[in-house]
């Protein structure tokens, strides 16, 4: 058998016609296009998609060194509202400025120094600050609101509607099976499920004294066997 | 993709758009958003100011009904009822299931009683001593979830010492 040189050559003792076609040996352009638009197509919707649940749920589901969520069976979709967010290291608050799109983050304490001094009056008074005056903005945003019946500044229609609902001591909106509860009085506690009790019952008593009467405890869902 | 400018050919004008550096963008916001988001399904559950607090300004006058409470401690969960001034102890042994268990079948039976059949208030507290004794959040979660599951959907967390039926150790 004679020995022959390698290279393109190779495709000549293949039967694919279409592809020994143009194989350096007619001398043509012979380009393999490979159609990108369906993978552009599916990489835009799935960015888009990926977009769409990370914005929407990126204020609540803040990502943070020492949380993790307590799970639970009952399921009710969570309500906007500031957030005290409890870690293994710290306590800071997340409260959503309605003239900024970006939420502000203030770390008030840290969970060491509360158990190694808890404060008498079970209230930690930097945290109490700091709600004291959400409570107040949030109040302030809600009356002229509540006196016109409609939405605006972030608050929605029916959020005016539950908070109506309430001085008038009716009983709560449901729509599409969500309670809706007024903004006005109310917080997220967002704490890690390791947390001392003493450090929840001192969040707890010290947002109720700032003003928060309605307290929302973010979980995991976690259907009963 | 099309035709290269200024091949020379007039009559031809096709523009070449390289989007190999958008698929590689594409590629990276999708590994890292995939990363990052959370799959997980985020509920809430609600807290009534119920309960009495430090306030005494605040103090709700509870002598008028029975109330339930639910104390949690690390090594025993309380259930009592103020004026019947009856607490039922269970045990936390082993990894604390069967304690659940046996706190759902209490809160049950207490749910079936007459006093509480059209009742869905009680008040739930975790008393955590010190690191040793120490109750964690996930078990107050768990105590709201078992009773709002039963019924009693007005949950109210308060502090031991707030407590209306507190047992006396």
């Amino acid at each position: 058998m004679p020995v022959k040189v390698a290279g393109p050559r190779i495709y000549s003792s293949i039967k694919f016609a279409h592809l020994a076609h143009g194989a350096n040996l007619t001398h043509r352009a012979s380009n393999l296009y490979i159609n990108v638009t369906p993978l552009v197509d599916l990489m835009t919707v799935l960015v888009t998609f990926l977009l769409m649940v990370f914005s929407a749920s990126g204020q609540i589901l803040q990502a943070a060194k020492g949380l993790e969520l307590p799970v639970a069976a009952q399921q009710a979709e969570l309500q906007e509202a500031p957030i005290v967010m409890v870690t293994s290291q710290g306590i800071s608050v997340i409260i959503q400025d309605q003239h900024s799109s970006m939420p502000q983050t203030k770390d008030v304490a840290t969970i060491a120094s509360l158990l190694e001094n808890p404060p008498p009056t079970m209230m930690i008074d930097s945290l109490l600050e700091t709600l004291k005056s959400s409570a107040e903005n949030i109040k302030n945003a809600i009356a002229p609101l509540k006196q016109d019946g409609k939405g605006g500044k972030g608050y929605t229609k029916d959020q005016i509607l539950a908070c109506q609902r309430e001085d008038d001591k009716l009983p709560a909106v449901i729509k599409g099976g969500v309670k809706i509860i007024c903004p006005d009085g109310l917080a997220i506690v967002q704490a890690d499920k390791l947390t001392d009790a003493r450090i929840i019952n001192m969040v707890v008593n010290t947002a109720r004294q700032a003003g928060f009467e309605k307290l929302l405890f973010a979980v995991k869902y976690q259907a009963t066997k | 993709m099309g035709g290269a400018v200024g091949t020379g050919d007039k009559k031809s004008v096709n523009v070449d758009l390289n989007i190999v550096p958008f698929i590689d963008l594409m590629s990276c916001l999708t590994a890292f958003l995939l990363v990052t988001a959370v799959w997980v399904t985020i509920a809430q559950l609600d807290i009534q100011p119920k309960g009495r607090n430090r306030n005494p300004d605040q103090m709700v006058d509870e002598t008028e009904k029975i109330v339930l409470s639910i104390l949690i401690q690390k090594e025993r969960i309380w259930v009592g009822q103020s004026r019947i001034n009856e607490f039922v102890p269970i045990d936390r042994v082993g990894d604390g299931e069967s304690a659940w268990a046996q706190l759902t079948t209490t809160l049950t039976d207490i749910k079936a009683s007459t006093f509480f059949a059209e009742r869905s208030d009680l008040e739930l507290a975790a008393e955590s001593l010190n690191d040793e004794n120490k109750v964690i959040y996930q078990d107050i979660v768990r105590a709201m979830d078992i009773s709002k599951g039963i019924g009693f959907t007005d949950v109210g967390l308060t502090d031991r010492d707030s407590l209306t039926a507190k047992p006396t150790l």
